[in-house]
């Protein structure tokens, strides 16, 4: 009953999806809409139409305006600096728009441009200083704040009264301060597209990866010969424009040439900089960070003023709000990282069936026959998860370090790097033109062509459209092969970890791998099957419309018809082996080669159907003390289409070959290879086809 | 102010140790650094006003000088303690202003000029032991902790703790009056108060083991927790003493002007006292400079706007000069001392 | 000028007909006019917007306005923008959307809420502005005649300062752009211009108005002038550093001090401490007054809002040592 309980449990409950959430970079925003959300929710329940279209519409509307500034101080605070002036250039910006408006009586895009000209030179100014004379960011517009606060005060002296003394009707003017379009005030659209075009400029423009970049290591972005002057002497520039781009619709909306225009609005905008979670030093932060810090504090401020608060509590209302929002977010930006490790690892329910004996009598039973092994390249390679032979009778092998290895027949004393891949590759397949197709951990699908010139054939499939992972990136192609039309399936072991973190998948033993079918024709990749548990070693079976395929942590070879009248259907060959299989080859007798990586053991069986023992397991202990699966001892077994197992090869001792995780047949003798060895194994096979060669038989 | 230049402050032990420091040298010896750029700044402004100026080089505008300044300087002094040890107090104005508008409101109602004082100092220690935790313990940057402290405290200041916004200096506080007005054998007692505070926090910086543990950990926080320093203690300790730095600023302030006007932390006298110290040559990012350096940055400010307001100048061109003087004085250090990628710090602004 | 006083004057003595002028009909009789008096005001809404609370100006104004809310039954409230124009007018614009009945402002500067006045009384709201006033006009404006108020001030320091004197002044304004400090120059000039002997050594301003910058000025300009005849002064809470820098100085008695504020206690203690030897009152009570009945006349108005457009200037009263016996300084326990 309980076990019964426990199955539903992991079968239906998304464990894994809180792991995964919590690892999205956009969960950084996570505590930020928390905070908006909350303060909406308070101030809604406190005051009458709080949500109401007139008052959503006058928020949006201040909220825009000092939006603008927000996301100038934004993109300064990201840079790496802090820009104080913001405050004294608004307040410039915005008389010089009331004069060129009131008194000048210039047109309206003539009085944007000009104050748009100033607020880019005064930022321009800081930008110098601070981008080109290397001053300090944080003094420098500390006293350019100073000195534009000066000239204001200066020009407003002289200005204000004959700002005052005329009301223009210039109605295109009016339009921008008080005007709505679609019942959405001018200034809410103008700003949605404002922080839209500055969003894809951040995460998807060379200029805003040279801000992140900058802000993020500002040496090591120099050292790559960003132009870190330039970009920052820009940034300033950009928050002046911005600064002037919010003057000109407060000017519009107040017309109001007032003496402390301005005062204080830089503590204001780096204070909803600070809670929408932009961080202080740089690299981090988004436009979504400021437009929610930015609603944050305007939500507040007017909530606060609307509840006719009195100063003093409202003042201590805002300081406690402040720090509870920023000790909370700096805990989750210390702590979320923490979380990701104890969460993401989320264990499922896997029952195995029992585990076949492989004593004397059964067809498993032990034996040294691979005790015989010649070795090749011993001490010569590393790593090599698969091995494959070309027509001419060469060989050749993945390494590790990114490279495919040919050994030259006819002894395969002779090798040299074939061609060079850049990451690890695991299977191989030749093609009849003797291209020789790879799977690439933590890369995909490449090919090697005969001019040895290397080409990425995919490395992306169809998202799915429930996977919180981003499951369209390949992350762990593992073994392919070719259908008599072209057509590449190949697995892929797991979408949610990393090559090196194999053991930690097998820890969760859920279906995270699938087979996926690259189809030359359009260029196109499709994923055929998903939730598999590890898939494996992938061979194209007799028939030549199906692929038999090993499940490894499932222990279980299965059979899936892309083709003729089963098309469509899957179903199990061998649903219980005593080890974890890994590649699949054919045999010169019509069957089938397949090597088992490492033995089953009780323990880990039962710890499979203890789902909660592992993820105590894999909260409370460190990485390396976590069980893994064996994968010392193996041994190579041949098996037909009904699942029957002929023959069975192992080295008991461990002498010689003990680690398999492929095997080639070729002309009488099978070549074995271990993706923890450093050697390939060859033995003469009795009795096998003298002539057989396994490569490209199909597409010929 | 980054790591070119290691002789602020007067550390001539330090320069001893790096030798010739970086950053280009005029003077074979003298290390051509802000805090000398600004020495010299100050000498010529000053010689300039004393040639031109009649009435500016006498020993009553020179006392003028120094009295219309000594708040400030106090305030400084506090300031450079937290800068000193990487980080920035945005709150010391509310906290020259609470606390002390709280002693005088208390000594107005007779509970004793000693109760009254000692309750201004728990909150003053109080506003420090708060900002120290957060900055400490939730490790929120210092810029924004005091800044929403200072808030809060003013905050607190509105909340009818006191009948009006300007608390004036009560009859039963005319003990202690002295120490904003008056003078002692022609100094006034103000610019005594900072000599006095200068001093005490002078000694306290260079002399004692807890002075060199905040040049330690402003210096290199990492380092410093590794070699055993109480690091997170060491902070609240800085903000504390801010605290109370201001708060003695405030008890001047309000002596001498017999008010306190708690409205004070609307203006931007922050910025002001910010400037001072890092003018004179503390560096922002910590473990720089030392009193001397807050001594010239006061003295460069007060001599600007004496001179000024002697000719008559108008509030906002003073500003203006002012603002135009002291970047005039970061952009030669700049020039002087350039800083590069290898010098500069990450996250340092 | 005088004419607008006598239309304030008629205002209030119809308001004061309305409220009291029945209490002593000898038979009785029920007041036609009384139920529909009260009921009408029951339910209406009140919102002062100030520049800031917590100075004896404000606190004065809002507890009689909120006295009288109390006494008559419609709501008052405060909402403070503290010192801060743009918070001053987010409250305005939210106001407009809640539409109070009626809006009684202090405006920071002649301009910053000008507009938005304009829509509010668009929208069907009462503004009265207080103390300062745009350059829109609304339903009322309770306030001292600053450039009158300048002209008392320098009155009497000419008067003071005149031959046999130094006839050195020194002039602290307000914050430059405020319109209260600058037609307060403009009083100022009024007078000084007329009179030759005396001499102006310096015009600085307070910022906004700091008694710690008042004191600073003062004492540079006495080290430059010890000679110096007289001050005007900006304000009375300012003018607290102004005095304690003259007494630092030990020119207690020899530097002429004009000061100006609302008439609270610091008016008659600076008085009869010395700390300022002339001091004109606008009358906080008085104008408090003024500003409560104009609520309940735009209160009780049918016309469309800005029919009717009303200033009342604050008679001001001049204290000095020779009447400071007589005159009346208010606190917030003493205000009626």
């Amino acid at each position: 009953m309980s076990n019964t309980l426990t199955k539903l449990r992991y079968r239906y409950w998304p464990d894994h999806v809180f792991g995964e959430l919590l690892q999205k970079q956009w969960m950084e925003t996570a505590v930020p809409l928390l905070v908006l959300l909350l303060t909406i929710a308070f101030f809604s329940s406190r005051i009458d139409n709080f949500i109401s279209v007139a008052n959503l519409s006058d928020t949006l509307r201040q909220a825009s305006e000092l939006g603008f500034v927000v996301l100038g101080m934004s993109l300064v605070l990201i840079v790496g600096g802090i820009d104080l002036s913001v405050a004294s250039v608004f307040a410039l910006c915005n008389l010089t728009a009331l004069y060129c408006i009131n008194v000048l009586g210039l047109p309206t895009p003539a009085v944007i441009a000009l104050t748009l000209l100033l607020g880019a030179v005064l930022g321009a100014v800081n930008g110098v200083l601070i981008g080109y004379m290397r001053m300090r960011a944080f003094l420098t517009t500390m006293v350019t704040l100073i000195v534009y606060k000066a000239i204001h005060d200066l020009l407003n002296f002289q200005l204000a009264v004959a700002i005052s003394s005329v009301v223009p009707d210039v109605p295109a003017w009016d339009f921008l301060g008080n005007g709505d379009f679609l019942s959405i005030p001018t200034v809410v659209w103008v700003f949605a597209i404002v922080a839209i075009a500055s969003h894809i400029f951040l995460t998807r423009l060379r200029p805003g990866w040279y801000v992140m970049a900058i802000g993020g290591n500002r040496r090591s972005a120099y050292n790559i010969g960003l132009p870190v002057n330039r970009v920052v002497a820009m940034s300033y520039m950009a928050s002046g424009v911005f600064a002037a781009t919010s003057a000109i619709f407060y000017a519009s909306r107040l017309a109001s040439p007032g003496a402390d225009t301005g005062k204080g609005l830089e503590i204001t905008v780096l204070t909803a900089a600070i809670l929408g979670g932009i961080r202080l030093g740089g690299g981090k932060g988004s436009v979504t960070k400021a437009v929610l810090g930015t609603l944050i504090i305007l939500i507040i401020t007017n909530g606060l003023l609307r509840l006719a608060t009195p100063a003093g509590a409202a003042r201590l209302i805002l300081a406690t709000i402040l720090l509870l929002a920023a000790t909370l977010d700096i805990r989750w930006f210390k702590n979320r990282h923490k979380a990701v490790q104890e969460l993401y690892v989320s264990p499922s329910y896997l029952e195995l069936p029992q585990s076949p004996p492989t004593g004397a009598s059964s067809p498993f039973a032990l034996n040294d026959r691979l005790r015989a092994v010649e070795q090749i390249g011993l001490g010569e390679v590393e790593s090599p998860e698969d091995v494959i032979l070309d027509r001419e009778d060469n060989l050749y092998c993945g390494s590790r370090h990114g490279e495919i290895i040919r050994f030259f027949a006819p002894d395969y004393k002779r090798m040299e790097v074939y061609a060079r891949i850049g990451g690890q590759p695991l299977g191989m397949a030749f093609d009849a033109g003797g291209t020789l197709f790879v799977c690439v951990g933590g890369m995909g699908l490449y090919r090697v062509n005969p001019d040895r010139t290397v080409e990425k054939v995919t490395d992306e499939t169809n998202r799915s459209l429930l996977s919180v992972v981003d499951d369209s990136r390949l992350r762990l192609a593992d073994d392919l092969d070719i259908a008599p039309d072209g057509r590449i399936f190949f697995s892929e072991a797991t979408i949610r970890y990393e090559m090196h973190e194999w053991p930690t998948d097998s820890l969760e033993g859920r279906g995270n791998g699938r087979i996926i079918c690259y189809d030359p024709r359009s260029g196109k990749t499709h994923t055929v099957l998903r939730h598999l548990i590890f898939p494996n070693g992938v061979v194209l079976a007799s028939d030549k419309e199906s692929i038999i395929f090993a499940e490894s942590w499932n222990c279980s070879i299965k059979r899936h018809w892309f083709a003729g009248a089963k098309e469509g259907t899957t179903e199990t060959v061998i649903a219980s082996l005593p080890g974890y299989p890994d590649n699949i080859n054919v045999s010169s007798d019509g069957n089938y080669w397949l090597a088992l990586m490492g033995m089953r053991s009780p323990a880990f069986d039962l710890a499979m159907r203890k789902p909660a023992f592992r993820r105590r397991m894999s909260k409370r202990l460190p990485g390396d003390e976590w069980l893994a699966p064996n994968i010392n001892t193996g041994c190579i077994v041949k098996f037909n289409e009904k699942g029957e197992i002929l023959d069975a090869l192992w080295d008991l001792g461990g002498l010689n070959h003990p680690m398999i995780t492929s095997m080639r047949e070729h002309k009488g003798y099978l070549y074995i290879g271990g993706i923890s060895n450093n050697r390939i194994g060859r033995i003469k096979l009795e009795g096998a086809d003298p002539e057989f060669v396994s490569s490209g038989r199909y597409n010929v | 102010m980054s790591g070119t230049e290691l002789n602020g402050g007067g550390q001539a032990e330090a320069v001893a140790k790096a030798g010739p420091a970086g950053g280009a040298s005029f003077l074979k010896g003298v290390a051509f650094d802000q805090q000398m750029i600004v020495l010299l700044l100050f000498a010529a402004i000053f010689l300039a006003f004393s040639l031109l100026l009649p009435g500016f080089f006498t020993v009553g505008n020179l006392l003028t000088l120094m009295r219309t300044v000594s708040v400030l300087g106090i305030l400084g002094l506090g300031m450079a303690v937290v800068v000193i040890g990487r980080g920035i107090d945005l709150s010391m104005i509310a906290s020259l202003a609470v606390p002390s508008a709280v002693v005088l409101m208390l000594a107005s109602k007779d509970y004793g000029i000693a109760t009254s004082l000692l309750c201004g100092v728990s909150l003053a220690v109080a506003i420090g032991v708060l900002n120290g935790f957060l900055v400490a313990y939730a490790e929120i940057p210092s810029l924004f902790t005091t800044l929403a402290v200072g808030i809060g405290i003013a905050g607190i200041g509105q909340s009818g703790l006191f009948e009006y916004e300007i608390v004036p200096w009560p009859a039963q506080l005319a003990a202690i009056s002295w120490i904003g007005q008056g003078s002692l054998l022609g100094i006034p007692y103000s610019v005594l108060a900072f000599i006095a505070a200068a001093i005490i926090v002078g000694i306290f910086m260079r002399k004692t083991r807890l002075g060199a543990f905040i040049y330690a950990s402003g210096d290199n926080p990492n380092a410093a927790r590794i070699a055993g320093i109480p690091v997170r203690p060491i902070l609240m300790l800085q903000y504390i003493i801010a605290g109370l730095v201001a708060m003695f600023a405030g008890l001047v302030l309000s002596a001498s002007s017999s008010s306190m006007d708690t409205r004070i932390f609307n203006l931007t006298w922050i910025y002001d006292v910010i400037l001072v110290v890092v003018l004179g040559g503390i560096g922002l990012s910590g473990g720089r400079g030392g009193v001397i350096n807050v001594i010239i940055g006061t003295l460069l400010i007060g001599t600007i706007v004496n001179g000024m307001t002697i000719m008559n100048v108008s509030f906002e061109m003073q500003n203006l000069i002012k603002g135009v003087v002291l970047l005039a004085a970061l952009s030669i250090d700049s020039i002087v001392n350039p800083r590069n990628e290898e010098t500069a710090q990450q996250g340092d602004i | 000028m005088i004419g607008l006083k006598k239309i304030g004057m008629a205002v209030a003595m119809a308001a004061t007909v309305l409220t009291g002028g029945i209490a002593h009909a000898q038979n009785s009789m029920s007041d036609p006019a009384r139920a529909g008096y009260y009921d009408n005001l029951k339910g209406k809404r009140v919102v002062f917007v100030p520049v800031f609370m917590g100075l004896d100006l404000t606190e004065g104004w809002s507890k009689m306005m909120s006295r009288q809310a109390d006494k008559l039954g419609y709501k008052y409230e405060v909402r403070n923008s503290n010192f801060n124009t743009a918070a001053g007018a987010q409250t305005i614009t939210s106001l407009i959307t809640e539409k109070p009945d009626v809006i009684v402002v202090q405006n920071p500067d002649v301009q910053s809420y000008a507009k938005l006045l304009a829509k509010a009384e668009k929208a069907g709201i009462h503004v009265i502005q207080l103390n300062m006033k745009t350059n829109v006009l609304t339903t009322g404006f309770v306030g001292a005649d600053v450039e009158e108020l300048g002209e008392l001030q320098a009155k009497e320091v000419v008067a003071h300062c005149g031959s046999g004197t130094s006839g050195k002044v020194l002039v602290l304004a307000g914050p430059p752009s405020s319109p209260f400090s600058a037609y307060m120059l403009k009083g100022y000039e009024n007078i000084l211009n007329k009179s030759p002997e005396v001499k102006v050594v310096s015009v600085q301003s307070t910022g906004d108005y700091e008694s710690a910058k008042a004191k600073s000025i003062t004492q540079v300009v006495l080290q430059q002038h010890p000679d110096l005849c007289g001050v005007l002064g900006v304000w009375d809470n300012t003018d607290v550093g102004t005095a304690a820098a003259v007494k630092e100085a030990g020119k207690s008695g020899q530097v002429f001090v004009s000061s100006s504020g609302g008439g609270g206690e610091l008016a008659c203690k600076g008085i009869e401490e010395g700390m300022w030897q002339h001091y004109v009152s606008y009358d906080v009570p008085g104008q408090a007054r003024d500003l409560n009945n104009l609520i309940l006349a735009a209160l009780q108005d049918k016309n469309p809002v800005g029919t009717t457009k009303t200033i009342l200037y604050t008679p001001l009263v001049i204290y000095n040592k020779d009447n400071i016996k007589n005159q009346f300084c208010w606190t917030l326990d003493t205000i009626r």
